[in-house]
């Protein structure tokens, strides 16, 4: 009898408990009146305070009755996330996105921002990462590209100009040459995740591809018999074959080891960013502004013109099921005032999408940089479909081990490219 | 004598290279917790000169790990003591009982086993978004039972399938109900087992963070583990931060196995033989 007494209380305390231990506030994340819940995986770093703070005020000066909510989610299961909770019609009312594949394949659970935007075109750039069908679903908070960064000191041990790096590939790999020979590897490549391959296509697609080529890529009218395709794959796999990478590539990871060994002074040159890592600010950290150069990449196909490949990077979205898409939409504008974007520049060192933003006290390679922006063209790898990228990812590893051809890449890649 | 001392070192060899793999891992992370960013990046591998403790500080803060580390322990402690009571008493039933259908019953819940979350993940999230149990501890109880049930159900049947079924006919003829055999004979007598189960259910509720991340979107009511992930965005590289917020994370798990390491020696162990 006593035990049944106690069996009985376990099992009432264990449910009371869990009744009134129940999240207070359920569905708290679905659009409520008052209340608007944001997504993304940058709130809970200590770089994007200052940025939060200033789109705060920003928002509040023009709704101050509605509160908001950041919620910093894990990268690594932000889209499972999303998935679900698009799955289920209940999530964040403005949402965070990479520009690109990861919002274009989602635009049916968006809210098209086209009207609401219209006085932000002229000040940010990279809307094209954000907007499909001729519909923008995000604004741009930053913008993604690939410049490539060396390291001045090793240029000069090398016996190297530093002021004149190298501008066609024969050159470049004579200088690789003698970086081996002063003691460094020529590039800090990190392709565990397979990522290395899509800096690699993107950066050296305008000294590849003729123009005519590019912007036919662009447009998804993608020639992968083209022997300038072929040419790119072809100087990834030299890369491997001629030991100008860092050693263990295939199973170094990009982020963040790739960039570990750039800063740390292993190798010459990488294919950075121009986000929040892998960019000028951290490596400015620890090789200083003045040993840090950005260079265009060297043209491997005579009559090309380098330029820097960059798209929209990150931006925020609203949620087709938020209450008030003009209420989510005016935060979506706070996050991408000038005042904010200022800040996430000034702490974070992302070249934001604002191009207005000063960056001469940021040193020479941010202003490099953003000088070029002008000229700059799409990445891309950013025009492929996320099931080709993948392909590729894998299908690098194998030219870098030697254990596929060329062709048989090229080949395999039109096939993934052409079935969509 | 020699030959002794040889087999002496044969064992003791690849056993300490075994101890050094396992333990390993854990002295480079807390290697790296108490390195600076800086040291970190210029040599990952080297001892660290700083003994920066300010790195687990921030983590713990800047997660949110005191809220976190609440939530998981009610979530775990609760969805633990469920899948015990439920789990044990299933076992009985399906390895004592005899009732028609049982073996089919016990097949049923082995097919759980199969079953990945990823599968139900979109229709369960919607299930609970519907029931207003998303967000609350109830909700990510469920799921948990749910999810490990299978596996304790298992378990708890193959052991109490080595107990003789002359010691429930005795237990019956003394005048004990159902409930009473139960209770007085058969927990006793699966307390190996139970904390075995109830051992590694804690570990499996405590690292989840897929369920946890979907059933609890919201930031307050996440669980230790999303904590943890959430110190590392996109592309972040203050991994030694991260590194600290990992070493908070294992210690209650490694206490959990310091203090009840033979206990689960003995809980795997438990069943394996008759008699």
């Amino acid at each position: 009898m006593r035990q049944r007494a106690i069996w009985s209380a376990v099992l009432v305390v264990g449910l009371a408990l869990a009744g009134c231990g129940s999240a207070s506030d359920s569905g708290k994340s679905t659009s409520s009146d008052g209340k608007l819940v944001v997504w993304d995986w940058k709130s809970g770093e200590p770089f994007a305070k200052s940025y939060l703070d200033k789109a705060k005020a920003d928002f509040k000066k023009k709704h101050a009755d509605v509160e908001v909510e950041f919620v910093a989610q894990p990268f690594d299961q932000y889209y499972t996330l999303l998935g679900a909770a698009i799955q289920s019609g209940k999530g964040p009312d403005v949402m965070m996105f990479n520009g690109g594949g990861q919002i274009r394949d989602r635009v049916d659970a968006l809210v098209p921002i086209t009207d609401y935007v219209a006085e932000d075109k002229q000040r940010l750039a990279g809307w094209e990462a954000f907007t499909k069908d001729s519909k923008v679903y995000g604004s741009p908070v930053t913008l993604q590209g690939y410049p490539i960064y060396y390291n001045k000191d090793i240029y000069q041990k090398a016996g190297l100009d530093p002021a004149s790096p190298a501008t066609t590939w024969d050159k470049f790999v004579a200088d690789c040459a003698a970086v081996a020979k002063a003691g460094s590897k020529c590039f800090a490549l990190g392709n565990k995740e397979g990522v290395g391959i899509q800096f690699w296509l993107s950066s050296m697609g305008s000294v590849t591809l003729t123009a005519a080529e590019y912007d036919a890529w662009i447009t998804g009218k993608r020639d992968w018999t083209s022997p300038n395709v072929k040419r790119v794959f072809e100087t990834w796999k030299e890369t491997g074959d001629k030991k100008m990478n860092t050693d263990g590539a295939n199973s170094t990871a990009m982020f963040n080891d790739s960039f570990a060994a750039f800063q740390s002074g292993k190798a010459a040159h990488v294919m950075g960013l121009m986000s929040d890592v892998g960019h000028w600010k951290a490596f400015n950290e620890f090789l200083t502004p003045e040993k840090l150069g950005v260079m265009k990449p060297p043209v491997v196909t005579a009559g090309t013109t380098p330029s820097l490949p960059y798209d929209g990077g990150i931006g925020y979205a609203v949620a087709k099921w938020t209450k008030d898409p003009k209420v989510a939409a005016d935060l979506v504008r706070s996050l991408t005032s000038a005042d904010a974007l200022k800040a996430f520049y000034a702490d974070a060192g992302a070249i934001a999408a604002d191009t207005t933003i000063d960056v001469s006290q940021a040193g020479p390679a941010a202003s490099t940089i953003v000088s070029e922006l002008k000229s700059g063209k799409p990445a891309l790898h950013v025009a492929l479909s996320s099931k080709t990228i993948d392909l590729m990812g894998r299908l690098s590893q194998q030219l870098l081990s030697g254990s596929i051809t060329v062709d048989e890449v090229v080949k395999q890649l039109a096939a993934s490219d052409q079935a969509g | 004598m020699r030959r002794a001392r040889l087999g002496w070192w044969l064992l003791a060899i690849p056993m300490s290279l075994l101890a050094l793999a396992t333990i390993y891992p854990l002295l480079f992370t807390a290697n790296v917790a108490l390195k600076t960013r800086r040291e970190y990046i210029l040599d990952r591998f080297s001892l660290t000169d700083s003994l920066n403790w300010a790195n687990i500080s921030t983590a713990w803060t800047s997660a949110g790990m005191g809220r976190y580390f609440v939530n998981s322990l009610v979530v775990v402690t609760l969805s633990v003591l469920l899948l015990l009571l439920l789990g044990s008493m299933a076992g009985f039933a399906l390895s004592q009982l005899r009732f028609r259908g049982s073996s089919a019953l016990f097949l049923g819940c082995l097919a759980g086993l199969f079953i990945p979350f990823q599968v139900v993940m979109v229709p369960l999230a919607r299930i609970m978004a519907d029931t207003a149990l998303i967000d609350t501890y109830p909700g990510l109880i469920l799921v948990y039972v749910a999810q490990f049930l299978p596996f304790t159900v298992f378990l708890m049947t193959s052991y109490y399938r080595g107990i003789p079924p002359e010691i429930v006919d005795a237990a019956r003829i003394d005048g004990n109900t159902v409930y009473g055999v139960y209770r007085r004979i058969m927990l006793p007598l699966g307390t190996p087992a139970l904390l075995s189960v109830g051992i590694l259910n804690t570990l499996f509720c405590w690292n989840d963070v897929l369920m946890a991340l979907v059933m609890m979107p919201s930031a307050e009511n996440r669980t230790l583990m999303i904590g943890v992930t959430s110190l590392r965005g996109q592309y972040s590289d203050n991994i030694p931060t991260f590194a600290s917020g990992v070493l908070i994370a294992a210690i209650p798990v490694l206490l959990v196995y310091l203090f009840l390491q033979r206990q689960i020696a003995d809980g795997v162990a438990a069943g394996s033989t008759k008699g």
